[in-house]
């Protein structure tokens, strides 16, 4: 059984290529995510061990929960000088780090979104920098700052530079370049070293740290000087030993890739795999159908039906295997692909340490080939099975129905509804967001495979609709190519399907995504009456100092900050605080009230809240209510609803304070943004190039007119929707291959007829022409229901996350565009197939068996 | 592309040579043949298997390249033209009949006939009419040759064959796979499209039943003419298979 298997494959050999390669896609797209997570949480990992190089303990403010907007939380200073003198401890050292870019001949360098900390110089030991050139900072104003930096702005030691901080652009001068750890990049992030009291300066840290560096005596273990200092120290740090300390700050980062991108990428993997299924399944449906004579010969021979099954399925666990191991290589290029997407697209790129082979990811690869390719290839393999020995002798012999086969229209139908229904369960259901998702993927999925089995139904339809033109053209190649596609609507179907589920998803991704552009431009027009809105050209906050600058600017009319922090609030998690101020709020303001009116803003005083919606019903809160938060250094308020408002997009998840109040319970000054009104009358642009020149001395600011922070928002949004459809072509690319294939079968079937039409007078590229249409058919009618379907789901998911402002938008030209490009697959995959149909010699075509 | 005063002549060969492979293994399937088929005739070509029948046919067909000699149809030498021209001569010129029919499935019988002339770029409903009634179908126009007895189906392909009004109508065993009173329908349809509409039929066979129909017998043996002549009985046929049989 095993020889015939290996002489099948060998017999069929582009068609097992074919096949295989779809699964490798599929595969690499998978080993690729395992191999690029493991390199970005390896470089995330070496960076903390060296940034944790020479520390055996740090001392670190407590907290209670960490807050993503929360100001980072610190130490007064003196408690170094406690530190030092404990016994067992060599040396301390007061530790800062703080976020402030390099501004290089007056410009902005970090516009990127990479970080850019700014370190307190640390002795020896505890420096995880290594020098290259110059010297480290010796007094104020000296700085030592990264390779990569001086590199990119071709500058060196000696240069004049200056350091964006929250007190202004500070001058400075080079004086070292210094290489951090062993990283091969840290991305596009800068570094720049500062003497201790220069940062605190700069930050207006003075007398404050972040935490304490300690090195222990010699003899002394890290985890003995660990319980002395947590004894001696009071509950209001923390102290772990350092390398418990790289581990804590790296599974934070870690979990953020384990959590987020690495199920994300992994979700594209598997639907590459789900579209090579659908052509695995589809190939091998073809190839037993083709077979019948073949199989019966082997059952009148005395095969059993076990062996017949087997026979096929070994096929498929061959190709699998070999499918998956080439994958697995793939997956590096695949990895290597993705960096050079995420460099391309997201600003500042990402670090990534060696690509590395592990035992882990080979097995997945060879699982995950082998079990897609035998699942796929088991109905089929079934279907071989019961293939009757008289098959052998009878020409057009046909495989019995099975018993379910009658249902199967009915079973899909459930099916599709029953997809449906799970992801509106899903959609307006309470619960974990990422079981919620997952979820809603296994809905789609149902319809998706439901939809390939149904569109049987729909292919005469169909093919007749997009066949139109093609039959109306001059020869008979079109009508030929629509009656070619529609004689096994099956078969037709299922290529197809591979096509939709790509072209669905993209749909799906942009239908979605102009929802969300159009429900954010009306949050911007409803709520934001501001005229101009300033925020950091990075992620995170902007200097207090902005607030009044361009309040001071003439032109401008209100200015409101918001400031906001995290806070855990008893009932409903955490909770996003901010604070506004109540005058110039209700001047650049407006929500829509659903209790309450613009009064109560406009009056917000001592404990009174006002609370968005979404957080007010997740928290069970209503007017008069109180709200009891505590802050993440452990201080609690209590606040009292004093109404509610709706706006799911900007002021949203949680609440909001006057000021004052703000202030009494939380450490945040800095804004992360500001909401300008201009003078009525004044031009915004005129009043906005003002601004911007008031804002020179914080050049971390950016200020912008609504229309233009609007186009910011649609492009950020755009490019993730590119880096989408950069992953989601994958399946398009899959399910091409999956086109070739069933073409290539197709016309090795009808050799024959081929032979007849060239001898009645039918042209090479009238048969060329003759493919090419049935490809396009076939990849239109995926297309179409693809897009169809995808902007139902949309719908779906639309209304279901109707109350988070999310609405149902159309991108009408994108959806034609994605109908070009199911034609554009058609056509490139009929090349191949085409060419071998009109290479064949017609005498030979007509003695074709 | 007239060679000659061949106005009456539908088909010539001359000196046609078809060689397979090289060297020693070479083969000759076809030597030195050069016959003329007039027009408005029904020749029958037979002879045992491997004598070269059905390379002949499909050398004067343009389906098959012959290594020596020519094949002028209609006054056009095949072996000058492309790859294209002589398709488009196939479809002009040339009626195929094909022993298993091969008519297209998803086609209706209908369909089929009018199948040539569509390729051409051309409808003509009332040729398709004519040549259905011809061929007795014209109430089964509708159905796909699966709803068809074999008769019938071949009966589709000659009107197939007819449609363009051909030159010249090879005709490949188209009995072959037929019934004995199929096939006699068969034959009578093909005797029919020469005597009414003065077509010429080349028909390869190897049933010297089919062969008497014919108005002319070629016998190849080894790629040679061995004998050509008109008129022949069934006993004369089957006397002269019998003696190239036991050669």
């Amino acid at each position: 059984m095993t020889k015939l298997i290996l002489a099948g494959l060998r017999q069929r050999k582009l068609r097992a290529a074919l096949t295989a390669i779809s699964i490798l896609l599929g595969v690499s797209m998978v080993t690729g995510t395992l191999v690029l997570t493991s390199q970005i949480t390896r470089a995330f990992d070496q960076i903390f061990q060296s940034a944790n190089q020479g520390v055996d303990v740090r001392v670190t403010p407590h907290t209670d929960f960490e807050g993503r907007l929360s100001a980072v939380p610190t130490l007064p200073q003196s408690i170094v000088g406690k530190i030092a003198a404990i016994d067992g401890v060599k040396r301390a050292s007061p530790e800062i780090a703080a976020l402030g870019s390099p501004v290089v001949r007056g410009e902005y360098v970090q516009s990127s979104g990479a970080p850019s900390f700014v370190f307190a110089l640390e002795p020896d030991p505890f420096r995880a920098t290594t020098l290259s050139a110059g010297r480290y900072p010796e007094r104020s104003g000296e700085v030592a700052v990264n390779e990569g930096l001086a590199q990119q702005q071709n500058i060196g030691v000696g240069a004049h530079i200056g350091i964006a901080t929250r007190n202004g652009v500070k001058p400075v001068v080079i004086t070292g370049l210094v290489t951090f750890a062993n990283i091969a990049s840290i991305g596009g992030a800068t570094i720049t070293i500062a003497p201790l009291q220069d940062v605190q300066r700069w930050f207006n840290l003075e007398g404050r740290i972040n935490s304490v560096a300690v090195a222990a005596e010699p003899g002394i273990s890290a985890d003995a000087l660990a319980r002395t200092l947590r004894a001696d120290l009071p509950r209001t740090v923390d102290v772990s030993t350092g390398a418990q300390d790289a581990a804590k700050q790296a599974a934070r980062t870690n979990d953020a890739i384990d959590k987020f991108l690495k199920p994300a990428l992994l979700a594209f993997g598997v639907i590459a795999l789900f579209v090579a299924a659908f052509i695995i399944f589809n190939t091998f449906s073809i190839t037993v159908a083709q077979r019948l004579r073949e199989l019966g010969l082997l059952r009148t021979i005395g095969a059993s039906r076990r062996q017949v099954m087997w026979s096929v399925v070994g096929e498929a666990l061959v190709i699998g295997l070999v499918a998956g191991l080439l994958g697995l290589a793939a997956g590096f290029g695949f990895a290597a692909l993705l960096v050079w997407v995420f460099n391309e697209l997201l600003p500042g790129g990402i670090p990534v340490a060696a690509a590395e082979l592990t035992a882990g990811t080979a097995i997945t690869a060879l699982v995950v080939g082998v079990g897609v390719a035998v699942l796929a290839a088991l109905i089929p393999a079934f279907r071989a099975s019961r293939v009757p020995p008289i098959a052998a002798l009878r020409e057009g012999a046909e495989i019995p129905p099975s018993r379910i086969s009658r249902y199967t229209p009915a079973i899909a139908a459930v099916l599709a509804v029953g997809g449906v229904a799970v992801i509106v369960l899903a959609l307006t259901g309470g619960g974990d967001s990422t079981r919620r998702l997952l979820i809603m993927a296994l809905g789609a999925f149902l319809v998706f495979a439901a939809i390939g089995s149904l569109s049987r139904y729909a292919v005469p339809f169909l093919a007749r609709v997009i066949g139109w033109p093609l039959e109306h053209l001059p020869g008979e190649s079109g009508t030929l190519a629509r009656r070619n596609a529609t004689r096994n609507p099956a078969r037709t179907a299922a290529t197809a399907a591979a096509l939709m589920i790509g072209i669905g998803l993209v749909a799906f991704v942009a239908v979605f995504a102009q929802g969300l552009k159009a429900s954010f431009n009306s949050a911007l027009d409803s709520t934001l009456k501001g005229d101009l809105i300033v925020t950091g050209r990075q992620f995170g906050t902007i200097p207090a100092g902005t607030i009044g600058a361009t309040a001071r600017t003439p032109g401008v009319r209100a200015v409101v900050a918001a400031v906001t922090e995290q806070a855990k609030v008893r009932g409903d998690g955490t909770a996003t605080v901010y604070g506004l101020d109540p005058a110039s709020a209700s001047r650049a303001v407006s929500f829509e009230w659903v209790q309450g009116s613009p009064a109560v803003l406009a009056n917000l005083h001592g404990d009174q809240a006002v609370v968005e919606e979404q957080f007010a019903q997740g928290a069970h809160l209503s007017v008069g209510d109180a709200i009891h938060a505590s802050t993440s250094t452990g201080r609690t308020s209590d606040f009292r609803v004093a109404g509610i408002y709706r706006d799911p997009d900007v002021f949203n998840q949680g609440f909001i304070l006057a000021t004052p109040t703000f202030e009494q319970s939380f450490t945040a000054r800095d804004p992360i943004f500001l909401l300008a009104t201009v003078d009525p009358g004044r031009d915004p642009v005129q009043v906005k190039d003002a601004v911007a020149l008031s804002l020179k001395p914080y050049p971390a600011a950016q200020v912008r007119t609504n229309a233009e922070y609007r186009d910011e928002i649609g492009k950020r949004i755009d490019s993730i929707l590119y880096l989408l459809y950069v992953l989601l072509a994958m399946s398009v690319v899959i399910s091409l291959f999956g086109i070739v294939n069933t073409l290539v079968l197709s016309i090795t079937e009808r050799t024959r007829e081929i032979g007849m039409l060239r001898a009645i007078g039918l042209t090479r590229s009238q048969l060329r022409r003759m493919v090419r249409y049935e490809s396009v058919i076939t990849s239109g009618i995926g297309g179409v229901i693809g897009i169809v379907l995808g902007v139902i789901l949309a719908w779906v998911f639309s209304l279901g996350l109707a109350d988070q402002g999310i609405v149902f938008s159309v991108p009408w030209l994108q959806l034609v565009v994605f109908l070009v490009v199911a034609f554009i697959a058609g056509v490139l995959a009929a090349v191949l197939p085409a060419r071998r149909a009109a290479r064949l010699d017609p005498l030979d075509a007509l003695h074709h068996e | 592309m007239a060679t000659g005063a061949s106005g009456d002549i539908a088909v010539r060969a001359e000196g046609l040579g078809r060689r397979y492979g090289e060297g020693e293994a070479a083969i000759d399937a076809l030597a030195e043949v050069s016959v003329d088929f007039p027009k408005g005739q029904f020749a029958a070509v037979m002879g045992p298997s491997g004598s070269g029948k059905s390379t002949l046919l499909h050398c004067l067909a343009g389906l098959d390249v012959p290594t020596s000699g020519q094949v002028i149809i209609d006054g056009t030498v095949l072996g000058r033209l492309s790859d294209r021209d002589l398709t488009v001569l196939r479809r002009t010129a040339i009626g195929f009949i094909f022993q298993s029919f091969n008519l297209l499935p998803m086609l209706t019988a209908r369909e089929n006939v009018e199948l040539p002339l569509r390729i051409a770029g051309r409808t003509d409903a009332a040729r398709v009419d004519q040549v259905l009634q011809e061929v007795g179908l014209t109430d089964r126009a509708s159905h796909k040759p699966a709803e068809l007895s074999g008769g019938q189906q071949q009966r589709v392909a000659i009107a197939r064959a007819l449609v363009s009004r051909p030159t010249v109508i090879f005709a490949d065993e188209p009995t072959g796979n037929l019934d004995s009173a199929s096939g006699h329908e068969i034959l009578d349809l093909l005797r029919a499209a020469v005597d009414e509409d003065g077509r010429t039929v080349v028909m390869v066979t190897h049933d010297p039943r089919a062969a008497t129909i014919a108005d002319r017998v070629l016998m190849l043996s080894d790629g040679h003419v061995v004998m050509d002549r008109a008129g022949m009985s069934a006993d004369e046929i089957y006397d002269a298979v019998r003696t190239l049989d036991s050669v």
